[in-house]
């Protein structure tokens, strides 16, 4: 799993969490969501969380990559401590550095096919940010439908622009969340294919929440999420 | 991220904004607010301007000094020296013979060169009825006389007139004078010469009651530095200014721009609404996309500026469109009163469209500030998991911050700080009172409505809080709707009614009480009609209060009159009438406007002096009067018993529709002394101004119209989301198109019905407040009113409901389903 693009070198841990414990309060007290789960991913690993609906894989997945806070515990990204982070600095790092893949795509509706590719390379401030894009939609087979609206678009097409996006930066980690969730099978199969060897490509680190159990087959690790706690299988 | 990206980035969305119609509404509020702030502020500056040289018209000039001796050069080199352009006139009674030796009471006006500073005099040769080319002066040796002496002595071109020492020729027919209405009871029949014939005729020896006046004009900076120094050393000289002009013209102006003020204002607001459902709409769709970007690396500060630059934007364009139909309108506006002023409006200062622009980004920042920074907040987790919350905004510091954005734009409009806190605090009551009341009616229809309404009537209970939102919306936008109605139709009518069709047009004065009976007797025969006959007794103020009265006041002579019973068209505010059975001092009645001037209120006493007698009464009472209604009306009325055997005259006013000279020449002649003076014109003028505002009045209207169907609009677009997304899962569900149309229908038709209903109930209240309080004019309750509330809410809000959500109806489940 080794990548000529990514600046960390293998085996270093780009993602860790220790302890990490997520708890709400609701109007019926509080809820524990992620028990003390610990977690390590190095550079260029695929990394699978598998497990049932309301286990707590979406909320694991939005802490590690910072866009929510643990209860307690420490995460780092990147070698960067999160918890001493605002919003703001968190998401500073992760700009152009860090990449998405949603199951309902998180395409912007108001920009082009296009503009939604160039968003990361703009927000990293990268100079040649529409050939780059432009030649990133050439890839996922989409170099025709640039100026498509994302309403434009089929799922499948939406999704490709979105895995677009996400690889634009050469990101060093990747997160996607039930990626074929909103596709029908044949696509999704298209879909994951062209996510694993783009990720080959750029030798990105991915850790993907799904509870397709041959997708996470094909991963190099396979970590199983049962209410709140985290094993490995 | 720099500022750059920011722009392009917003740049960029904008276009899509533009083509999905997303800021359609919005764009359309800020344009509709610019334009009627713009088109009502470039028209009220140009009139405001035009009234004050309408007004200096009416004194020839824009400041008189006025003083028994002849104005001294000091005076007139100050008022040089101040940039100040002068010129003389003294006016004094003579008597003029004709050839026949028939001869005349005159009231002869000399004048020097450039007489009138402002307006100008009209002149005809008196054998040939066209106006003929102005002249500067009279030459030396010439005359111009008015309409009046020409018929009583019989006068034609080149006719000698005998005034003084020497003869003169008569050379113009004088068919009008500006500053004629200066001094109304100065009304013998008119002659003007040339103010370098006084000498040569002998005219003014010592003890002549002559009137001297210094005529100026100029900037208003310099006005203001010689009145001031006029009355700081010059106590005996009587200071005339544009603010002292005609009571009638001034009233009916001033309406008139309170209409269009309230008119701006209510237009302003109601697009205010319109902005703030817009702005909120925007950001809570646009909190999504927050989440989005600043997962992939934006900051709040980013997405802010973001969604800012892109309201900014809209407002900017929509604004600049906005002045540009503003400008057109404003220019239907002036032509409709260009004719009224019979002179070209002075052309329109820059602020009116800076002051749109400013109102439009007050209206965009106040009501979108707030949901902007909130959606720069939305939890990033969103992307992830949908059950985190969307945009929430604070309803308390919502509404702080509405009331302040609608403080100020309303400032911006009125410059009144009482009426803005009353208007915004009115509309936020309003707006409390409609929505608390509309989440009551909704429940009331929800236990009414029969089965086959369930499915909406479930809709609105569902969204029960929009819904009353929305309720409170369309009760204001269908109230300032109602509200034009009403104005238009039953105020402006008010109004007009209140000028009645057949005012007086004559006054006639110096009738002795001999010729009264006579007189009287000549007018029934000629078929017109009298108001009554007024006694009326010159008198000096000779002192109050048991004080010597000082100043120029001691000057001033005053017509007092005295009747047993209260004059018609006057209304007592403070105090009582006499009823005859009094005792002790006689009483006065005052016109309250004067007695404030004068700093008299009921209790004093005020002592006159008539013809060398003097005659002492305490105010009994204070006198509105009705000065439209040109009746004769008197400053001081007093009991019959304190001017008992003064000398008097007696003065009536009527209608007349047949030409003035023809009817009056007789009367001349047979009723001699007596003079007439023909204010129909004034009244024409006053009359054609009222017609004139009120078209005005309407055609701003229009932009309230507009306004308040943007926020008709806002209000539907506000819920639009949410009915795409249940739709969905209703025809996911198996329901039919025809089902969820009719269901949606019947929805807005019940939220119209009963918005209608709340606005027709606040229409009444408002309606009656503004006739009983602001216009002073009376109140007609109005059923028609009523339903067209009930009715025409019901009616528009379900066709602008449905059309609005057509596109409810036509996106495919799936894509509701998946997109939202």
């Amino acid at each position: 799993m080794q990548s000529e693009v990514t600046s960390q070198a293998p085996g270093t841990p780009v993602l860790s969490g220790e302890q990490i414990e997520k708890t709400v309060t609701g109007p019926a007290g509080s809820l524990t969501i992620l028990h003390a789960v610990d977690i390590e991913i190095r550079a260029g690993e695929v990394v699978a969380i598998v497990g049932p609906s309301g286990s707590g894989k979406s909320t694991l997945l939005g802490i590690l990559a910072g866009l929510d806070q643990a209860s307690s515990g420490a995460v780092s990204m990147l070698q960067q401590p999160l918890g001493e982070m605002d919003e703001d600095s968190r998401a500073r790092l992760r700009a152009g550095k860090v990449g998405f893949v949603f199951q309902s795509f998180q395409l912007l509706p108001g920009l082009t096919a296009l503009e939604n590719v160039m968003l990361p390379l703009e927000l990293s401030r990268h100079t040649d940010a529409k050939i780059t894009a432009m030649n990133m939609l050439t890839e996922v087979g989409l170099a025709e439908r640039a100026d498509h609206h994302p309403l434009q678009l089929s799922g499948g097409e939406q999704q490709r622009v979105a895995i677009a996006r996400a690889f634009v930066s050469n990101p060093e980690l990747l997160f996607a969340d039930e990626p074929t969730g909103n596709l029908d099978a044949e696509t999704g199969q298209r879909i994951i294919d062209l996510m694993f060897d783009l990720r080959k490509e750029k030798g990105s680190a991915l850790v993907l929440v799904t509870h397709d159990e041959k997708l996470a087959a094909r991963c190099d690790r396979r970590l199983v999420m049962d209410s709140g706690r985290l094993h490995a299988s | 991220m720099n500022i750059l990206f920011d722009t392009r980035f917003a740049l960029r969305s904008l276009r899509r904004d533009i083509k999905a119609g997303e800021l359609r509404v919005l764009a359309l509020a800020v344009l509709v607010a610019v334009a009627s702030v713009t088109a009502v502020g470039f028209f009220t500056d140009r009139v405001g301007q035009a009234m004050v040289r309408q007004a200096s018209d009416i004194l020839a000039a824009d400041l008189l000094a006025t003083t028994g001796s002849p104005v001294s050069d000091e005076i007139s080199d100050k008022a040089a020296s101040l940039g100040l352009a002068t010129a003389r006139h003294v006016r004094f009674p003579s008597i003029v013979i004709n050839p026949q030796d028939e001869s005349q009471l005159v009231a002869v006006k000399a004048v020097t060169s450039g007489y009138p500073l402002r307006g100008a005099l009209k002149l005809a040769k008196l054998d040939s009825p066209e106006v003929a080319a102005p002249l500067p002066t009279p030459a030396p040796g010439t005359v111009w006389v008015d309409a009046q002496l020409v018929n009583i002595l019989l006068l034609k071109q080149g006719s000698t007139l005998t005034l003084g020492a020497r003869d003169f020729s008569v050379d113009r027919l004088l068919v009008f004078e500006p500053d004629r209405g200066e001094n109304v009871f100065e009304l013998a029949p008119r002659v003007m010469i040339n103010n370098d014939d006084l000498e040569s005729a002998g005219l003014l020896g010592p003890g002549s009651r002559a009137r001297y006046t210094l005529m100026m004009a100029g900037e208003p900076s310099a006005q203001a530095t010689m009145s001031q120094w006029l009355k700081d050393n010059h106590d005996t000289i009587r200071v005339i200014g544009v603010e002292n002009g005609s009571p009638q013209m001034q009233r009916a102006l001033n309406r008139a721009k309170q209409f269009l003020g309230l008119a701006s204002v209510v237009t302003v607001l109601l697009a205010g609404a319109a902005i703030a459902l817009a702005v909120r709409q925007f950001a809570l769709r646009q909190a999504d996309a927050s989440a989005v970007i600043r997962t992939l690396g934006a900051s709040r500060a980013n997405v802010v500026s973001w969604l800012s630059l892109r309201l900014l934007f809209v407002c900017i364009a929509a604004s600049l469109v906005g002045i540009a139909i503003g400008a057109v309108a404003q220019l239907v506006l002036a032509d409709l009163m260009e004719t009224w002023f019979s002179l070209e409006l002075p052309s329109p200062s820059l602020w009116p469209p800076v002051i749109g622009v400013i109102t439009a980004i007050a209206a965009v920042a106040g009501f979108g500030l707030l949901p902007v920074l909130k959606a720069g907040r939305v939890p990033v987790m969103r992307v992830l998991q949908r059950d985190y919350s969307g945009l929430q905004t604070n309803a308390w510091l919502t509404l702080l911050f509405g009331l302040i954005a609608a403080m100020v734009i309303v400032w911006l409009q009125s410059r009144d700080i009482r009426l803005t806190a009353i208007v915004v605090l009115g509309v936020a009551v309003m707006l409390g009172v409609f929505a608390l009341f509309g989440q009551y009616l909704i429940k009331l229809v929800r236990r009414l409505a029969p089965a086959r309404f369930k499915l909406s009537v479930a809709g609105l209970q569902r969204r029960a809080a929009s819904s009353a939102v929305q309720l409170a919306a369309f009760a204001i936008g269908i109230l300032a709707l109602l509200l034009i109605t009403l104005v238009r139709v039953d105020i402006l009518s008010a109004w007009e009614r209140d000028l009645p069709a057949n005012a007086p047009n004559v006054f006639v004065i110096n009738i002795q009480p001999s010729q009264v009976e006579g007189f009287s007797q000549q007018l029934l025969s000629q078929d017109i009609d009298i108001t009554g006959m007024y006694p009326m007794v010159r008198a000096r103020l000779q002192g109050s209060n048991g004080e010597a009265a000082t100043g120029r006041r001691t000057r001033w002579e005053y017509n007092l009159s005295h009747s047993d019973d209260l004059p018609a068209n006057n209304e007592i505010t403070a105090g009582q009438w006499w009823d005859g059975s009094e005792t002790g001092l006689p009483g006065l009645s005052l016109e309250s406007d004067w007695a404030e001037d004068m700093g008299y209120d009921i209790g004093d006493t005020i002592t006159f002096n008539v013809a060398g007698v003097e005659a002492t009464g305490v105010v009994k009472n204070l006198r509105k009067v009705d000065w439209e209604s040109f009746q004769v009306n008197f400053f001081v009325v007093a009991e019959k018993r304190l001017l008992q055997d003064m000398p008097e005259t007696y003065v009536t006013s009527f209608y007349l529709d047949d030409n003035f000279s023809t009817a009056t020449a007789s009367w001349a002649r047979a009723f001699p002394g007596i003079a007439t003076l023909d204010i129909g014109s004034i009244i024409v003028r006053v009359k054609q101004l009222m017609d004139r505002a009120s078209m005005a009045v309407e055609y701003v209207f229009l932009f309230t119209l507009l306004a308040g169907i943007c926020v008709l609009l806002a209000a539907v677009q506000s819920t639009q989301g949410e009915r795409i997304r249940e739709s969905a899962l209703l025809r996911a569900l198996g329901a039919s198109h025809s089902q969820i149309r009719s269901a949606i229908i019947t929805e807005f038709v019940l939220l119209g019905a009963m918005a209608g209903l709340l606005a027709s109930v606040f229409a009444t209240i408002i309606g009656w407040s503004l006739s009983r309080y602001v216009f002073e004019l009376p109140f007609q309750f109005s059923i028609i009113l009523w339903v067209l509330g009930v009715v025409g809410g019901a009616l528009g809000i379900g066709l602008a409901g449905y059309l609005a959500t057509k596109k409810v109806l036509t996106t495919p489940p799936v894509v509701a389903l998946r997109h939202t």
